[in-house]
């Protein structure tokens, strides 16, 4: 599904990621593990086409069709999506028309009917039960105030309402305490399917026991330098990373 | 307690009076004619050797002055200035420029060393050079060896006129044009001294430079100037301070700064002005109107200015950054306070020409007594400044019922990928500081003083360290008298 | 004749009347206002001069900046209007100004009474219109202003005296003129009266300016205010406020914020957020920002799928939201948003 080749990006000035290589088959969950500054954000947001983010060299296939260039909301069309590790706020967009606004946006693009404010609202009480977001957080404005458990929680009921084939979580475990993190990765599993493949991104292996992964990739210094399956993530947590890219070297 | 409250304290006790630099030197002077007029500014022009060319640009200037009406505009109100009244050019009889300091005239000597400011180079603090700057001469450049290995001129603004004559003709007046404002032509007619900096490419000056001026003839004016470039990729931090004897007239301070940073270049300039702000009556004091500002003419230069005002009766000043070089960078960190009858309308112009500049103003005012203290400032984006971006930060703090804080900032953006942020506040001194600050033991000024360095932190941060220290004592001794 | 202000004019430096004007001045037409107004609200024509007390009393006393002793001066016509003590008003009182040349008004809410205005301007002709309102003790007016696009000069100054207690709340809404000025001169004169001003100008072409004065002349006086303007096409976008706290003025407490976007390279903003400050134990606080959409937010919008141009009208929208907040009624607010749309509809973004 995703077939990512010698992908080279500049950020500003900087070289962040230098020839990465990766592929994820439909149905497969992938993480991707690294230290600070490996190029794991920039992974995330070139995958969902945020500008500022030249890709130099390489492809990044999706379904056979290289996304380089297009903009991230025909990206979001086709079934892309980045849970971000901060969610933007908005102030002035209530949390309930984003929703309208994106789930109308992806039908038009998608060839789908539209839904009405009641079908979407149905459609989003429908999941945001399971995710613990209130109807009170649905009519706050998006993220404003919200604490970093809601923020991440509303993420994940954005996946489960907007249907991805590829979901890239970023960071999602960050700023989570035990009990949010169990309660989103109950919500990620609840997602998995053979269809969706799923990317996610983490520094710890704490997330990769509630989402277990097929595969582990070690990201260093804009390459993936390492990969294998869930014990990977195990190996790195008792060795730390600066053992692991000696041995790789 | 803290060690700036401790410094604060020991500061304020040693002092007995309010204003410590208002001594006289008792020195024989030679003046020019009372009064302003063409022959005034030949007996400047002469009395400085200058050659013809600069005695026609200053006649040129004086013309045009002529024709000028004094601005009004300003939160500030005076006496009308009798310029007739004054001397135009006051030097210490027989002390040209010296060779060496042993030259110098002792009780010059004694009296920089009486402000605290050693000239003898053995005594000098470690890095610092200056240029010593009394009524309408320089009296002493220190370092000058040091500085000419380096390839640095530092020198008085009238030798430059001698010995670097392309040069200043090159750049005197290019940023402040002779007829910028009623002062600074003025200034262009009657200047007598001030300093000049050149930085050559390259080179990172290797140690601060710094001006002293000090007033100390009676019915005299200052009219300084000084020139500072920075040539591509250079550094240079200069720093200048100010004070002038107690007296019961007021007298007029009218200078012009200009600053060109050439490509990559970058200038730290930072006033510690103390020129004597009148007595608790509003009683004398220096009319200070001064016109300074920069030019990052050359892509990715920097211009910082820092400035601490707690001198002067009348404060008329905005130190300003031209951004015109791609990617250049303007900053105007402030700190006024007008304490008893003092008024100060103070700071500054960003004018954002090219693309990704940017610029940043930290402004604290404080006022006490029945002084106002106004923020003037002005950030300009104009339509080719792409991605330019200014923060602004504009406090005031009152102290006492009497007194008044105004802001007047002017936002204009004419770009639309251009970002302008602009916050102000007013407050007065908590009451739960001040009492959490008694509880402890603090006395009511020191509780003050500690309370408003906080309060200013962030720009004397941005100071030098020696000057940091004065400064911050400085904050203290301004506002004695203001509680209790 | 007085002269009319240029730019060299301090408080005109961003809106040249005079040029604007042209020798023509605002014409000898007589303007005229008419009020539609509900049960309770006392109306008078000021075309004759046989006026009552209670008009003679109030009219022309407020303090008038130039142009509007020019209408003082000059207007034939206009209309007083009087809510007597305690009486509250639900419905709201509609008012329209039109035609050519100088009008003007006069609102008197006695003590305890309440009344919302619903003031629209005939874009068609230029005018002067100069408007004194004044707030009994406890008295609660809303006000609401809409001024359309127009392709000639119109300007309004308002001047308001609060009594103690009194509250005004304004939502002035602004879509760019040939030159287009409002201008309010607020006096709290008695303690813990209130100002509350907001305002949208949402320009495709053309001139806007705001021009507020608050004056907090007493103690435990209170104002707010929010300024939010989109300006697209070859437009003008001007906010000048100033804030003034007297003397002994304790415990006033005053936030003005004035934010401006900007869609397009030949559009211009001019913000002047100004305080006035001569007591101390006061809580005052402006800001102003001029900038373009977050690119954050844009992302983020686009990541989920939104066409860039409708994340844009989106953030577009939500910037101007809070806004609109300071209309009380709901029917206007709605009237106020719809206005705004459509004005949005006409702008490139």
């Amino acid at each position: 599904m995703l077939e990512i080749k010698n992908l080279h990006v500049r950020v500003g000035d900087k070289d962040i990621l230098k020839g990465l290589n990766l592929t994820v088959g439909a149905g497969q969950v992938h993480a991707i593990m690294g230290p600070n500054g490996s190029g794991k954000s920039t992974l995330s947001y070139v995958l969902a086409g945020r500008a500022g983010y030249d890709v130099t060299d390489g492809a990044i296939l999706y379904n056979g069709e290289n996304l380089v260039g297009m903009p991230p909301e025909e990206r979001a069309a086709k079934g892309v999506f980045l849970a971000m590790q901060y969610p933007v706020e908005i102030p002035g967009v209530t949390t309930m028309m984003f929703l309208k606004s994106a789930l109308n946006a992806l039908a038009r693009a998608r060839g789908q009917s539209e839904m009405d404010a009641i079908a979407v609202l149905k459609a989003v009480r429908k999941k945001a039960a399971t995710l613990n977001v209130s109807e009170e957080m649905l009519k706050r404005a998006l993220n404003v105030g919200f604490s970093g458990g809601e923020k991440k929680r509303l993420e994940i009921l954005q996946m489960a309402l907007f249907e991805p084939k590829l979901a890239i979580l970023d960071e999602t475990d960050s700023g989570l305490d035990i009990d949010a993190l169990k309660l989103v990765a109950e919500g990620v599993n609840s997602l998995r399917s053979p269809e969706r493949a799923m990317l996610v991104i983490t520094h710890y292996q704490r997330l990769l026991d509630y989402i277990v992964p097929d595969r582990v990739h070690v990201l260093s210094n804009g390459r993936i330098i390492k990969e294998g399956g869930k014990e990977l993530a195990l190996e790195l947590e008792a060795k730390g990373y600066e053992q692991i890219v000696k041995d790789a070297a | 307690m803290s060690s700036a409250a401790a410094e604060t304290k020991s500061q304020v006790a040693a002092i007995g009076e309010k204003y410590k630099y208002g001594f006289v030197t008792d020195i024989e002077m030679e003046r020019a004619p009372k009064g302003l007029s063409a022959d005034t500014v030949r007996y400047v022009s002469a009395k400085k050797n200058e050659p013809e060319w600069m005695l026609e640009w200053r006649l040129g200037a004086f013309k045009r002055w002529g024709e000028m009406k004094e601005p009004s505009w300003a939160r500030v109100h005076y006496p009308k200035i009798d310029y007739q009244a004054a001397y135009y050019y006051a030097a210490p009889k027989n002390t040209p420029l010296k060779q060496s300091l042993d030259e110098v005239d002792p009780k010059l000597l004694e009296t920089y060393k009486k402000l605290g400011i050693p000239l003898s180079e053995q005594m000098a603090l470690a890095g610092v050079a200056v240029d010593a700057v009394f009524d309408s001469v320089s009296v002493a450049t220190t370092f000058k060896d040091k500085l000419n290995e380096a390839g640095v001129i530092f020198c008085p603004i009238s030798e430059a006129i001698r010995d670097y004559p392309e040069m200043v003709k090159q750049y005197l007046g290019t940023v402040v044009p002779v007829t910028d404002n009623f002062f600074a032509t003025l200034n262009a007619a009657v200047f007598s001294d001030g300093t000049f900096v050149y930085v050559p490419k390259g080179v990172r000056c290797p140690m601060e430079l710094s001006t002293y001026f000090r007033i100390n003839a009676s019915e005299t004016g200052q009219f300084e100037r000084t020139l500072i470039i920075a040539d591509e990729g250079s550094y240079v931090s200069y720093l200048e301070g100010c004070t002038a004897p107690k007296r019961d007239e007021n007298q007029l301070h009218a200078a012009v700064v200009e600053l060109i940073a050439l490509e990559g270049a970058e200038i730290k300039y930072s006033t510690v002005q103390n020129w004597y702000p009148g007595d608790e009556n509003g009683l004398g004091g220096i009319f200070n109107f001064v016109t300074k500002r920069g030019d990052c003419r050359g892509a990715r230069s920097k211009i910082s200015w820092t400035q601490v005002e707690t001198g002067s009766a009348i404060t008329w000043k905005y130190p300003s950054c031209i951004l015109r070089g791609d990617g250049s960078v303007g900053e105007f960190y402030s700190i006024a306070i007008a304490n008893h009858y003092q008024q100060a309308d103070t700071g500054t112009k960003m004018i954002h020409i090219g693309k990704n500049t940017r610029s940043r103003i930290i402004s604290k005012g404080i006022s006490a007594g029945k002084a106002h203290n106004t923020y003037r400032g002005l950030v300009s984006v104009l339509g080719k400044a792409e991605n330019a971006r200014n923060f602004t930060q504009c406090d005031s703090l009152l102290i006492g019922k009497e007194c008044g804080a105004h802001t007047v900032p002017y936002i204009e953006s004419r770009n639309p990928s251009a970002r302008i942020e602009h916050e102000a506040t007013t407050s007065k001194i908590a009451e739960d500081q001040l009492f959490y600050c008694l509880q402890r033991g603090l006395g009511q000024e020191e509780a003050v003083a500690l309370i408003v360095n906080g309060f200013c932190k962030e720009v004397l941060q941005q100071l030098p360290m020696e000057f940091a220290v004065e400064a911050q004592k400085l904050v203290g001794i301004s506002l004695e008298g203001s509680v209790g | 004749m007085t002269a009319l202000p240029t730019r060299r004019v301090e408080e005109w430096k961003y809106s040249d009347l005079a040029r604007a004007l042209g020798d023509a001045g605002f014409g000898d037409g007589a303007a005229k206002a008419v009020a539609t107004a509900p049960d309770g609200v006392e109306i008078v024509s000021l075309e004759n001069g046989n006026r009552p007390a209670w008009v003679a009393q109030h009219y022309g006393k407020l303090p008038a900046n130039v142009v509007s002793a020019v209408s003082l001066a000059k207007a034939q016509g206009g209309i007083a209007m009087r809510v007597r003590k305690n009486v509250a008003v639900v419905a709201p009182l509609v008012l329209n100004i039109s035609g050519e040349g100088h009008v003007r008004l006069l609102l008197v809410l006695e003590e305890g009474a309440s009344l919302t205005v619903s003031e629209h301007c005939d874009p068609a002709a230029t005018r002067n219109t100069g408007f004194e309102i004044v707030l009994g003790e406890n008295a609660r007016l809303d006000h609401v202003r809409l001024s359309p696009a127009s392709a000639v000069v119109q300007v309004e100054e308002i001047a308001l005296l609060a009594a103690a207690g009194a509250q005004y709340h304004s939502h002035f809404a602004s879509f760019g003129a040939k030159l287009s000025r409002l201008e309010i001169m607020i006096a709290l004169e008695g303690e813990k009266a209130e100002a509350h001003l907001s305002g949208v100008s949402v320009l495709a072409t053309g001139h806007a300016d705001i021009t507020t004065h608050v004056a907090h002349k007493i103690k435990d006086t209170h104002s707010t205010q929010l300024f939010k303007k989109v300006a697209g096409g070859k437009s003008r976008a001007i906010y000048q406020g100033k804030v003034s706290v007297a003397p002994g003025a304790d415990g006033v407490d005053s936030r003005q914020t004035a934010k401006a976007l900007l869609l397009s390279r030949e559009a211009e903003a001019d913000l002047k957020p100004e305080l006035e400050i001569l007591a101390d134990d006061v809580k005052c606080a402006h800001g102003a920002a001029v900038g373009d959409l977050d690119a954050d937010s844009l992302f983020y919008l686009r990541a989920r799928g939104l066409p860039e141009t409708e994340a844009r009208a989106l953030l577009i929208h939500a910037f101007l939201e809070d806004a609109f907040a300071g209309v009380a009624s709901d029917d206007l607010r709605e009237m106020v948003r719809g206005t705004v749309n459509n004005a949005l509809d006409g702008i490139a973004i």
